[in-house]
């Protein structure tokens, strides 16, 4: 110990060498703390997580030091979520507002959805009207949860979201889920299929939603049947509040398939049977348990989980600490014997 | 209780400490990381604190809302349970009132707000125990809990409170039994520095006095951010190592 203490205390030391100093600096897994002069060298740029007093850099966040070139910042251990464009994430409605949705995504500010952002039901291509907009509850309302991409940011850091592709839009047949945002890795894909017919959404802003598998054939051979009819149903419901274009016909192509009112519907399927329902739950304890003792939640990872988790038999007892502690070391100790 | 009680002839206090000794002190980040961005716990002696941060977050409500800056609403709760008499005192209590006055103002500064315009940041404080040093106690808390949120902040604020004993003796973070019987003055000083970020005196003490007492009392703060500043290390290499494996 004594050894250490010494050592860091050279370390404070040598931020005043210049040699010393630029070997500090590129330490990432050194650890700063609010107040903390990280240098005096004026080559360096500022980013975030610090300030400057005269020609000192200093950290405003707990955190480690990350340099990209000559920008210098430091990165937080943890904090809200920041969105960038692009992002797959969850969010949930919180306000109808004039022409746009306000998302709640777990950030600084509230998120906008334009009403221009999202699918039409039916999947017709055009200008939104103001019949549109008057219908906008019909498709989201408060309280909705919707899967949704980061389209682009405002100044103040604030983003404007978009459901624009069949993949996202609004979330149903599953569950809720929020764990630490750090603990959810910007990746190329955030959704997976899983065994034991569930799939599930790891949203960047650490908002997780596992659901029910949507079944391909039984979309072909029932729900074209049952859309069809419903869409029928709601082209009448449509001409109350003024006509719908498209809703009322049989649907030709498939974003105009897959995209019909069905797409904004309440309603759970029906046939979501007890052994999918208890699936969710375990996944969703499974991945509990992994946030529990803070580790990163990947596919890989959640199947893990899973598989750990079946050595208990009742769902409930995954909620207990040690369950939790004991299911997250397994699933170290797993990727310690592959190697990974 | 006499007077003469509190400081023996032979230099010790009533708990045993001697006149410059702390409380013993520890403290504990991220302890509610589901409910909360950022939480801590803190204990000093038998005063016990804790404190969840959420934010910065879209304001409550328009009021909270400022174009420029973040807004700090800290609420403070004093457990009835938590003095050594059972009492329950009203949240509209004067003393509390201005203590969440003082928390808001301290930490308006020392926060950078100017990061995070239109947006609020709630602290909410729990004590779950006195025994003297509340306020001390509550503001560590607040510090630990706002950086453990990785809300940017100027430097730490660590506070602690000092007395005067018998006019001429000063004494370092009081119990409650001292506080009873002496006028004291609550500090908090900026980082490692000397500048003071807070500062509460509700009692009568000779000016003469006032600056040992700072001297004090600034010399405790700075050993209060070092415990502090260790526990946030320990608590950073834990998430690191954990998130790397």
């Amino acid at each position: 110990m004594e050894i250490i203490t010494i050592s860091k205390f050279n370390n404070n030391k040598g931020l005043n060498d210049e040699d010393e100093e630029m070997e500090d600096v590129s330490n990432n897994d050194q650890i700063v703390t609010p107040g903390e002069l990280i240098t005096e060298d004026t080559v360096w740029m500022r980013g975030h997580g610090t300030f400057a007093l005269g020609n000192k850099t200093y950290s405003s966040v707990a955190g480690t030091i990350l340099k990209v070139n000559k920008l210098l910042s430091v990165k937080p251990l943890k904090g809200r979520y920041t969105p960038e464009t692009g992002d797959h994430i969850i969010g949930r409605v919180i306000e109808v507002g004039n022409r746009r949705w306000k998302v709640d995504i777990g950030a600084r500010s509230d998120a906008v959805l334009l009403l221009g952002s999202v699918n039409l039901p039916g999947g017709i291509l055009r200008r939104k009207s103001d019949t549109d907009e008057l219908t906008m509850r019909n498709m989201l309302k408060e309280g909705d949860l919707l899967n949704c991409e980061v389209q682009s940011l405002f100044q103040d850091g604030s983003a404007s979201l978009h459901t624009r592709s069949l993949k996202y839009g609004k979330l149903k047949n599953g569950i809720f889920l929020s764990v630490p945002r750090s603990l959810i890795i910007r990746s190329k894909n955030h959704s997976f299929v899983l065994q034991g017919n569930v799939s599930i959404i790891l949203g960047v802003n650490g908002y997780i939603w596992i659901y029910k598998t949507p079944t391909v054939d039984n979309r072909l051979k029932t729900d074209s049947t049952a859309s069809t009819a419903s869409k029928l149903q709601s082209g009448v419901m449509g001409r109350q509040s003024g006509y719908q274009v498209g809703s009322g016909s049989v649907s030709l192509t498939r974003l105009e398939e897959e995209s019909s009112w069905e797409i904004y519907s309440d309603k759970n399927d029906e046939n979501i049977s007890d052994a999918i329902r208890s699936n969710i739950i375990r996944y969703r304890n499974a991945i509990q348990a992994l946030a529990h003792s803070q580790i990163g939640i990947n596919e890989s990872r959640i199947n893990m989980a899973y598989e750990a988790s079946m050595a208990y038999g009742s769902l409930g007892s995954l909620t207990e600490p040690e369950v939790m502690e004991n299911i997250s070391n397994d699933v170290l100790n797993g990727e310690k014997m592959r190697g990974s | 209780m006499s007077n003469k009680e509190l400081y023996s002839p032979e230099g010790l206090r009533l708990d045993g400490r001697r006149w410059n000794e702390l409380k013993s002190f520890t403290c504990k980040v991220n302890t509610h990381q589901t409910s909360s961005d950022g939480s801590s716990y803190v204990q000093q002696g038998n005063t016990k604190v804790m404190c969840k941060v959420n934010g910065p977050l879209e304001p409550k409500s328009k009021a909270n809302s400022n174009n420029n800056n973040a807004s700090i609403t800290v609420n403070l709760n004093i457990a009835s349970f938590s003095p050594v008499e059972r009492r329950k005192r009203p949240k509209s209590d004067r003393r509390i009132k201005e203590m969440m006055t003082i928390l808001e103002k301290t930490f308006s500064e020392t926060v950078i707000t100017k990061l995070y315009p239109r947006t609020q940041i709630i602290v909410d404080c729990y004590v779950l125990s006195q025994d003297g040093g509340i306020l001390s106690a509550v503001a560590n808390s607040v510090t630990l809990a706002l950086i453990d949120a990785g809300i940017a902040m100027y430097d730490f604020v660590s506070s602690i409170n000092v007395g005067l004993y018998n006019n001429s003796i000063p004494i370092l973070d009081l119990n409650h039994l001292e506080e009873g019987d002496m006028s004291f003055l609550t500090l908090g000083i900026v980082g490692k520095s000397e500048k003071l970020a807070m500062m509460l005196l509700e009692e009568k003490i000779p000016f003469d006095k006032l600056e040992t007492l700072l001297g004090i009392g600034i010399s405790g703060a700075q050993r209060i951010k070092d415990l502090m500043d260790e526990e946030l290390r320990k608590h950073g290499k834990l998430l690191i190592s954990t998130a790397a494996s």
